[in-house]
This record gives C-alpha cells, structure tokens and sequence, in this order.
C-alpha cells in the first residue's frame, strides 16, 4: 500500500505498542553499527548478526543465568518427581494451612495439600502454556503478518483492521468473556485464546520487518535479477524479519505465563483439579491474613519463572540490536 | 489535517463494529442470558420463552446484534441483572474507574519520567542498572501478586492503607490501587524513556547544542527531553485505553465498585447486556484515546505532517 | 597566536581496545587565518576539532596528553562552566549535516535566538529580531516569515546558512567547520564556501577547515595540515602542497582527484584501507600502503622534519618525495 506514513503506522512501527511489547520499545533495527567516533572502530572483519549475537549472549551474565534457570524449569516440568516424591493432589484437611515442618518445607494449602509439590507440579502448567502459545502466536503471527507485508495491498490493510480488532479488546476481559463457558480444566482453551488474542502482536512486528528488509538495496537488486517471490522470502527477507520475531516471542512467552495465573486467579483459565500457580494464589488470596506463605511459595515461583523469561528476552534483544550500548 | 482526521474516524467504524461483534458473539456463546434473570432459582419454561422474545433473544444473532447497536445509539444500553439500568451502572462506575486511572497516570508520568531521565543519562552506572533489574521484577510480578502483596503489607501487616476502599472512593483512598494498576506501565514508561533518552542523548543536535554553549540543564530540557518525550506520551496516551480495561485485577482485589468490578459481576452472573454496553464504552474510550495520540504526535513532532 | 594545539593526544576506550584517535598533534591558527585540516575518515581531523571546541564524549574519549592554548590560556586546565562559556561565544562550530544538527521539533528561530538568551541574556522577542536579522546575514530570502518554520522546511543548502548562522551569531574569534559541504549538492557547496570565507574576512576570525575535499580547499585556506592515524603527515602553505607535496600520503591523495586534463587515464587510489586505530603498525603508520616504504618505515617513528620554514613532512624520504614528482 504506497501510502505516506502516517502517524498511526509510524507508532506502530517505531515503538509504543502495546505494553506487552517489550522489545518494540527499542525500535527493531538490527543494522550493525561498528564504528565509534570519526571510524575509530575495527576495520574488516565482517561477521553475522547471529554469529555476533551468539558470541555477546554467551558473555551476558543475564544470558547465563535466566537460561539456567529457565532451563531447570524445563527439566522440572518434565519430570517434576525429580525433586517432588508427593502427588499434588493429596489432601487431608487436618493439615490445612499448617506452615511449614520436616518434609513438607512450604506448608500446606487451604485443603491440606502439599505447597512444595504443588509448586513444583506447578511449573509443567506454566512452562506448557507458555511454549504452546508462544509457537502458536509466533507461528500464526508472522505468516499472516509476514505475508501482508510481502504483498501488501488488500490483503495488508484487511489485515491491519483485524489487528486493530483484536487491539481494541483488552486482554483480561477477553479472557473473562471468552473463557468463562469453558469447563475443561487442560491448558488447552488457554492456550487457544492467547494465540487467538496475541498473533495480532507479533503479525504487526513480522509486518513491519518485512516491509523494511524488502526495502533494503539487495532485496531490491535481487527482485530486479528476477528472483521469484518465494525465493526471496526465503533467501532474502526471512532472515533478516526473523530477528525481531524472536526477540518479542521471548518476552512474550514469560507474560504469557503472567497471564495464564492472572486469568487462573480470576477463576477462568484453569480449573481444579489442574495444578496451576493462578489456582493456588487465588484460593489462597483469602487467607492472606493468617497464612500467607501459601500465597507467597507459588507467587514467588510464578514472578521467578516470569523474569526468567523476560530476562532472557531482553539479553537476546541486547545482542541482536547493538545500537544501544 | 481536519481530512486525516475524517480518514482515520471513517477507519475506526470498521474497528469499532468489529470489536463489539467480537465481543457480543462471545458473550452469546458464553451462555444462556435469561438464565441470570431470575436470581438464583432456574428459570421455568414458560418465563424462560416470554423473556426470551422480549429481550428478542429468539431472533438470529447477527438479527440481535443489530438490534442492540440500534438500541445503543438512541442511549439505550439495556437492563443489567439486578434490574437497574446499564447506563445507570455506568455512571456511578465510569467515575470511579477514571478516577483510578487518571490516579496511575499521573504515576506513570511523575515516577515513569524521572526515573527513565534519570536513567537514561547515567547509563551503565549502579543507579541505572538497580533500577533496570526493578522495572524487570516489576514487569514479572504479575499485577494481581503485587496487588496482593501491597494490600498484604501496607493493609493488613502495617495498616498504612484500609485493605478495600469505600463504595465512592477519593483519590487518595486510589493512591495504593492506582500504584498497583500502573505499576507494569510504570515500569514500561521508565524504560522507554530511559532508551529514547539514551538514543537522543547522541543525536548530532545535542551535540550541536553543547557546541552552542548551553548550561547542561538547557541542552537535558529543552533539547534532550522534548525529543525523547514523543514515543513516551504516545505510549501513555494509547495506555488510557488499555488501563481502563484492565483495571478489573486490581479493582477485584482492592474491592472497587469500578467498571472492572461491573463487568466481573456482569460475566459472573452473565447478563450480556452491562458486558456488551460496558465493553462498548471502552471500546469507545480506546478508539479515542489513540486518535488523540496521533494528533498529539504531530503537536509533539513537526516533521509529522497529514496528508 | 589565537589557538595553539600542542602535542596532544585522545584516546577512545571501547570494547575492542585503546583507540589511538590523536597521537601528537601540533597545529595553529592565527586571527583572520584560514587552517584546512585534511584527511580521510578515522585520521582524527575531527577528534581533534571536537577536542579543542570541549565536546568530546568522555567517556569513551579521553585526553591523554597536550595542551590547547586558546588566546595563551589553556582550555584543559579550565572549570567546566568557564569552558561552556567560551563555546559559542568565543569559538563556534558548523557541522557537516545541518538536518541531524539541527533540533528538528523547534523552529530555527529558536534556535539561533538560543544564543542570544543564554549568552547575553535578551528577552525572547528581542532574540527573535536578532535571529531574524542573522538570517537576513547568511541571505536567506524572506527571513521574516521564515524564522517560525523548522528545520526539516528548508533545503540543503538554506540549512547550513542557517547553520554559519547560529555559529556566527555571536562573533566569535575562532570558527571550526566540520565537513561544511560534504553534505550539499555540488551546485550549493560553492556558494556556501564563499559565504563562510566571505563572514570570516568580515569578521577578521580564525578558521579552521575541516575537509577531505582537496578541492575546496585551495581556494580558501591560507595552509594545509594533512593528517593520517591521529598524526599531523604534513603541514604546508596552500599553493606549495599543491605545487609539490613532501609526503607520499599526501601526493596519493593530490593524484586521486580526478583531472579533466587527464581523460582517459585510469585514476589513481591510493591502496590498502586506513590502519586500524587500535593496532596502529609500528614505525610510519602509513608504511603498509606507502609505495616508496623501506626497513626504516616499519621500524622508527618519522618525526616532523623540517622541510623549509614554513613546511614540515613526516616521512623519512621527504626529499626524496619532493623531488621525485
């Protein structure tokens, strides 16, 4: 769509979105800038963005510990009896509330259930909603988003209005609205309703980058040499517009998590018997006064799980846009 | 100017058509809206199909949704479930709720601001990192951990704050809620700021504003700021929308009567009229509020111009 | 003498290393006298303006060594706020790209009124006379209206008058232009050349010229200082440069201007890329690209050897360079 920029695309593009893009605050040019004042910066030695952002990740300090961390929280996910020997679900109401003793290190919740295996079965809940959406916003987001920026035209401006639709619902409420029939008490309606409200996020980021790495002189050479369309989506634009995909996903992927016990503490994302941190929270909310460790074990794991994410987010954002330092 | 405006109001009738349907089909799928009319007991058949064809629930959906917008703009917004009017719900609601609002806002910018200034012209140094890693635990901390926490704390442990606030609240009973519900936003401001005022800071003008002689405070004011301020009220203006809607966590745990709170209840007990009506109001305040960013952004940046 | 820089050296600490930006630089300027500082990109000709005019960014930059004695006092050795004060009022710079120079969100009316307020204390009506009237100055058509309208509304060449303008405005003693027409059609370079030189006879200042433009330069400067890897190569009398250069850096450089005279020859490019300044090579830095380079070049320092009174060269075969053209 050959139209001047306007100020609605300029912001869109430029920075402040919507609050959970986090990345997008930074602007998404990843062009290398070596040089310190009057060319004072190393000559030649020409390398990638990737091979460049790999060799800063692995000397971030940040870098090193949210994946370590996001990395036992996988494991953990996977086989939480690793570090549990309890059932999450095992309740005796004599044990209500009772703080902690040997064995049972966190205490027990309002139903007498374990704290500490409840937490850790916990983390499969979180780390599952949080990859599956994320692939599936990601996944949807930039095809759709990719594409309206490779053809433009009407398929670009229908989808602009789409996205401006999904903007204008926000995201708790959607989520109280949409979920509140449900009765299924897996992660997968969650799960479906953050790709269904977040593709919009990633499709803007996906739409911008493509327009700019189309505009860029070799993509234009490369078109002018006859390449095919599909050719340089594949050579050319994908992987310079992936960059910026990757960095939003990342930090999407932590609030994404927020969100899943945001909405689990509203009473419309997942529903007992399911572990979930947002369950635990919320039943524990009302007995804030008396027993607050209940709330404070798993608000603790959600908020350390969360910045992990986002921390992580952040780093490779920092490596892949040098600009700032 | 006054044609991009026009442009961008003929923009926003598809957007805002399309967000309400969104939202009337959700709430129709939701379930049964007769089934909240009488109270608690189940409706029976006979009441059940009488109330049905007066609120004209036995017509297709696209048939009602019509109807509802028709009613919606002679200022008919429908009965919520306790019998009062929606409009009447809105107005003790709506004020309440920007209350709350303008309360965050004017965190987002006092606190948001100078501490992205701050920020911003230290890079690198102790109080910048400190305060980067506290924007990062702000921003992990979901909402509704922080409300709770805060209400733990500053209510029950230390009773600096009533744990819930009255039914009409002041703005200084909002002080602790407003903190709450900006606190993500917050953390999001400072750190825009923070990197525009870090990107500007090496811009060739300040250079030139330095070379011209000026005190520091004149070339951090009237050169730095200025410019580094654009993305940061466009992001606070677009956040009014979004705080507005999204103050139903917070409005929850601190117990205000606000709009969040109406449509909490509104779902709970789903009565589709006080969801549809209030969403439609918000919808409203979101389109609004980001027309009047791109306005501001071309008061803001001269190079803007509409065409 | 109104500026003496004496030995001085500045130095860039950035991730790579020591930047060697300035390694001993000598130059002067008298009043009413035009100095051209030549040299391609990284040789340090504007790490040194931006040394004596006190708007290095420190840190990464940092003076390492020298003095800059500006009318015998020296501009090191002064409090931060004496320092500001001399900048604009008895020193002044012009940029090379007026748009990025310029603020763009205030008007330029503003901004040359700027001077006014800050340093003589006008009121902001009586700044804006001034402005206009400066405007008038550097003939800039219909100044009147023009004050309110921004920088981005006026063209190429209208943007570095306003530009002398603002450095103008005051009256200092000493103007640095950086690059002052690289940036400008070729068509408008000329006419902004000579406004420059013409304000400067006007005004009796000291200029000094920073370019790699070997032809702007013959017309307006009264001499030359060539610079290569943060050195001062070779100083000389405008017309004897020309007439015959002392240092193969600078006869590569005279020979690379293209010739009308010459059609048909191919031209010349001095070979090899300027020298990395973090690992500048031993003995002449230039030596790896120097076509007359023996043993002693990439052993020993040439030091500024005196050619005749007026003229210096750095190179250990200056007469044989001088004689061999």
């Amino acid at each position: 769509m050959p139209e001047p920029q306007t100020p609605d695309e300029a912001i869109s593009q430029g920075g402040a979105g919507a609050p959970t893009d986090l990345a997008m605050e930074e602007g998404t040019s990843l062009e290398k800038n070596p040089g310190g004042p009057d060319g004072t910066g190393p000559a030649g030695k020409p390398r990638s963005l990737w091979s460049d952002a790999w060799r800063d990740l692995r000397r971030n300090p940040v870098f090193i510990i949210s994946s370590l961390v996001i990395l036992f929280l996988v494991i953990i996910s996977i086989w939480p009896s690793l570090i549990a020997s309890g059932d999450p679900l095992q309740a005796d109401l004599a044990d209500a509330q009772k703080g902690s003793e040997p064995g049972h290190p966190f205490g027990f919740d309002p139903q007498g259930r374990d704290v500490y295996t409840r937490v850790v079965y916990g983390t499969r809940t979180s780390v599952t909603v949080g990859v599956c959406a994320t692939l599936g916003v990601a996944l949807l987001g930039s095809v759709l988003g990719g594409l309206a920026g490779f053809f433009g035209g009407w398929w670009d401006a229908i989808l602009s209005r789409l996205t401006d639709v999904f903007f204008g619902i926000p995201v708790v409420l959607g989520g109280l609205v949409f979920l509140s029939v449900v009765t299924s008490s897996t992660v997968w309606p969650v799960v479906g309703f953050i790709v269904l409200l977040g593709w919009p996020q990633i499709a803007r980021i996906a739409r911008g980058s493509v327009i700019t790495a189309k505009q860029n002189d070799y993509v234009q050479a490369a078109r002018a040499l006859g390449a095919s369309n599909s050719r340089m989506m594949l050579r050319h634009i994908t992987p310079n517009a992936i960059a910026p995909v990757i960095v939003v996903a990342t930090i999407a992927l932590g609030t994404y998590i927020s969100l899943e016990a945001t909405l689990s503490f509203l009473g419309v994302g997942l529903k007992d018997p399911a572990v979930s941190w947002g369950i635990d929270i919320s039943a524990a909310a009302n007995y804030i006064r008396n027993a607050p460790h209940m709330l404070l074990w798993p608000a603790g794991a959600l908020a350390v799980t969360v910045l992990a994410f986002i921390m992580l987010g952040d780093a490779v954002r920092d490596a892949l846009d040098p600009k700032l330092r | 100017m006054g044609r991009y405006v026009i442009r961008r109001l003929l923009q926003m009738i598809p957007v805002f058509f399309g967000t309400t349907l969104l939202i009337f089909l959700m709430v129709n799928v939701m379930g049964d809206p007769i089934a909240g009319l009488c109270g608690d007991r189940q409706c029976d058949p006979a009441t059940a199909a009488q109330l049905r064809s007066e609120f004209g629930l036995d017509k297709p959906v696209w048939q009602q949704y019509l109807t509802y917008m028709g009613n919606v703009f002679t200022g008919d917004f429908g009965t919520a479930f306790n019998g009062q009017k929606v409009t009447e719900l809105m107005g003790t609601a709506f004020p309440i709720t920007i209350r709350l609002t303008i309360v965050a806002v004017v965190f987002e910018v006092v606190i948001g601001i100078s501490l992205g200034v701050v920020t911003g012209l230290r890079r690198g140094r102790p109080v910048d990192t400190t305060v980067l890693i506290l924007t990062l635990i702000v921003i992990a901390v979901p909402t509704f951990v922080t409300g709770l926490l805060l209400q733990l704390l500053l209510g029950v442990k230390w009773g600096i704050i009533k744990p819930s606030v009255s039914a009409d609240p002041t703005f200084d009973e909002l002080l602790v809620p407003g903190l709450v519900l900006a606190s993500v936003s917050l953390a999001y401001v400072t750190r825009l700021t923070r990197t525009s005022i870090a990107e500007n800071a090496r811009a060739d003008y300040v250079r030139t504003a330095v070379a011209k002689g000026l005190p520091r405070r004149r070339v951090v004011v009237r050169h730095l700021l200025r410019n580094s301020l654009i993305p940061v009220v466009t992001f606070i203006g677009t956040d009014v929308g979004a705080l507005m809607g999204g103050a139903i966590v917070t409005e929850r745990i601190f117990n205000i009567h606000g709009v969040g709170y109406q449509l909490y209840q509104g779902i709970l007990r789903q009565n589709s009229q006080t969801v549809v009506g209030f969403v439609t109001i918000l919808v409203l305040v979101f389109l609004a509020a980001n027309l009047i960013v791109d306005l501001l952004y071309a008061v803001l940046d001269p190079r803007i111009r509409y065409a | 003498m109104l500026l003496e820089v004496r030995d001085l050296y500045v130095e860039f600490h950035t991730r790579e290393g020591v930047a060697k930006a300035v390694n001993g630089v000598n130059y002067s300027v008298a009043e009413g006298e035009t100095l051209a500082v030549l040299g391609e990109s990284g040789s340090g000709k504007s790490v040194t303006a931006q040394a004596v005019m006190g708007i290095l960014d420190m840190p990464p930059g940092k003076i390492a060594g020298g003095e800059i004695l500006f009318k015998d006092q020296d501009l090191l050795k002064l409090r931060p706020d004496e320092r500001r004060k001399i900048r604009g009022q008895e020193m002044a710079m012009i940029f090379q790209d007026a748009l990025s120079s310029l603020n763009p969100v205030l008007t330029v009316g503003e901004q040359l009124g700027e001077m006014f307020v800050v340093h003589r204390g006008m009121s902001r009506k009586d700044a804006k006379a001034k402005a206009v009237e400066l405007m008038d100055r550097v003939r800039i058509p219909a100044a009147k209206e023009r004050v309110n309208q921004y920088p981005h509304q006026f063209s190429g060449g209208m943007r570095q008058r306003i530009m002398i303008a603002m450095a103008m405005a005051l009256e200092p003693s000493l103007i640095i232009a950086d690059e002052p027409t690289t940036a400008l059609d070729v068509t408008v370079q000329a006419q902004v050349m000579d406004l420059l030189a013409e304000l400067q006879r006007e005004l009796n200042m000291g200029l000094i010229l920073i370019t790699h433009d070997l032809g702007v330069v013959a017309d307006v400067a009264d001499k030359i200082a060539v610079m290569y890897a943060g050195r001062i190569v070779e100083t000389a009398p405008v017309h004897e440069i020309y007439k015959a250069p002392a240092h193969p850096y600078t006869k590569g450089l005279l020979q690379s201007i293209p010739r009308l005279d010459q059609k048909g020859r191919e031209l010349y490019a001095i070979k090899g890329l300027p020298p990395n300044l973090t690992r500048i090579p031993p003995g002449c830095a230039f030596n790896p690209r120097c076509p007359m380079a023996r043993g002693v070049c990439r052993s020993d320092v040439p030091p500024l050897y005196e050619v005749d009174q007026q003229r210096r060269s750095a190179c250990h075969f200056w007469k044989e360079t001088l004689d061999a053209r």
